[in-house]
């Protein structure tokens, strides 16, 4: 039986999307099979950002009206060999189409096939938020570090614990810029940490890639030595329960061969 | 034996509607008695009578209570002064013990949350910007306060708001609001904002605080 996790934010444009491909992609690679459900209908984006737009022959709303069964609208993603599906959102409603019973009876069905259903909540707290968080077992809360990202996701964590999922919520801090974290001109890790009092998942640092490879429809976890990338697979293992230790602000590249011997001379 | 007995005692009359009569059985009997008086010749020189109606342990509904005064409406000579029972509604009780207790809340209040409390509060959690913490009574606040505190809702001026409130968005006692701004208040805990003679929401501190509110002492039991 496998685990249904919501992505959330409240906030629009903190990376939901994004996390939740690439998270996917990282557990894919892992050896997890994983279906990554879109739940954001009429502004469909989790397709695109893997790739698989072109494939979708059904989504969701066919399947929770009962035009087509779940196995029909799932999409394989064949770079995965088995292991990779997305359910799409439709593109031609919105977000009342569905009911939260009926994205729980999808959920359901998808359980037991997969060791992780992933969940791409939209952004906002309305129909399409209580849809999303209806089917999930746990929830991870994406953020940047940013007043109002942090305020949004304040909410979001008030509301989740208003209607408990089995687990608690835990928190990853996406697009980190290194540079302005360390000068002390952005929020700081520990900060937006404490003050939402859940857990920390994971942080991802901010990286010009993370875009350029969404837009070639391929995700960022694909590109091993990227620091987003690293922690897309840092937060994959922790879903494992494995013990990784956080990524660190600083720049961590030894320093170079010329630089070492430089240094000598400016020591003298 | 009568299901409606008028007593006389050293305030005036009594009319106890006996608990074990249902109330149809208590309008016959109680219609049969205010008839007997309005014929007994010694009582028509009476003035007019007034009645405390005591109930026992039944609470009448609105409906039956209306049945009562009806009734006793149609003698002219008798009025109902107030009905009373022994007991309450468990509903009531609850609410009345509410009141008066302070209650402690140690809860984090995150953005968009808001909780209403009865009487006073202890809070020793936390309100994230955007939370809001709203009582009837004072709030005595030891936590993190980054939210609004409401105190005295809806209309009880008299109320007060203890603790560190310079991080604070909004202070509101009854209908008075004020928004804080953190360069005005110092960081103390033993700030305490109330509205004072002019209506005005203003703060003092935790040592003027007999002259602010002196019944607040009275409460808990001082001069």
């Amino acid at each position: 039986m496998g685990k249904a996790i919501v992505i959330t934010s409240g906030k629009g444009g903190v990376g939901k999307t994004t996390t939740s491909a690439n998270i996917g992609t990282a557990l894919a690679l892992m050896g997890k099979r994983v279906c990554l459900m879109d739940l954001d209908i009429g502004l469909r984006n989790l397709d695109v950002v893997l790739g698989l737009d072109n494939r979708i022959i059904y989504d969701i709303v066919d399947v929770a009206s009962g035009r087509a069964k779940l196995p029909q609208a799932l999409v394989k993603d064949k770079r995965f060999d088995d292991k990779l599906y997305l359910l799409p959102a439709a593109q031609n409603t919105d977000k009342t189409a569905l009911e939260p019973d009926q994205v729980k009876t999808i959920v359901d069905e998808l359980k037991p096939d997969y060791d992780y259903v992933l969940i791409d909540c939209p952004a906002g707290i309305e129909q399409g938020f209580m849809n999303a968080v209806a089917g999930a077992d746990a929830a991870i809360v994406v953020t940047t570090p940013e007043i109002s990202a942090v305020r949004d996701a304040d909410r979001v964590v008030g509301l989740l614990e208003q209607h408990p999922l089995t687990e608690a919520p835990r928190l990853l801090i996406n697009r980190i810029r290194r540079n302005m974290m360390q000068d002390g001109s952005m929020m700081d890790i520990d900060e937006i940490t404490h003050h939402l009092g859940i857990e920390l998942l994971g942080i991802i640092f901010d990286d010009d890639a993370v875009i350029t490879t969404s837009n070639q429809g391929e995700p960022i976890v694909m590109q091993t030595d990227n620091p987003a990338s690293q922690g897309y697979r840092n937060v994959a293992r922790r879903l494992e329960g494995e013990t990784v230790p956080l990524m660190k602000l600083e720049d961590q590249e030894e320093p170079g061969f010329w630089h070492r011997v430089s240094n000598w001379f400016h020591r003298g | 034996m009568q299901a409606a007995v008028l007593r006389g005692t050293q305030n005036g009359y009594d009319l106890v509607l006996k608990q074990s009569a249902s109330l149809d059985q208590i309008l016959v009997d109680l219609k049969t008695l205010l008839e007997n008086l309005k014929i007994d010749p010694q009582a028509q020189e009476a003035t007019k009578v007034s009645l405390d109606v005591l109930t026992e342990d039944r609470i009448l509904t609105a409906e039956e209570r209306q049945q009562i005064e009806q009734l006793v409406g149609q003698y002219p000579r008798f009025e109902i002064h107030k009905i009373a029972a022994n007991v309450m509604t468990i509903a009531d009780a609850v609410q009345m013990k509410e009141r008066e207790n302070v209650h402690l809340l140690s809860k984090v209040i995150r953005n968009g949350q808001e909780v209403d409390m009865t009487g006073d509060v202890l809070f020793l959690g936390t309100i994230h910007e955007g939370g809001k913490l709203q009582t009837t009574g004072n709030i005595f606040s030891m936590g993190n306060v980054a939210g609004i505190l409401q105190a005295g809702y809806p209309d009880d001026e008299s109320k007060l708001v203890m603790g560190n409130l310079k991080t604070a968005q909004q202070i509101r006692i009854a209908e008075q609001f004020d928004i804080i701004d953190p360069d005005d208040l110092e960081a103390s805990a033993q700030t305490v904002a109330y509205v004072n003679d002019l209506h005005v929401l203003s703060y003092g501190n935790l040592n003027q605080l007999k002259k602010i509110n002196p019944k607040l002492y009275n409460q808990i039991g001082g001069i």
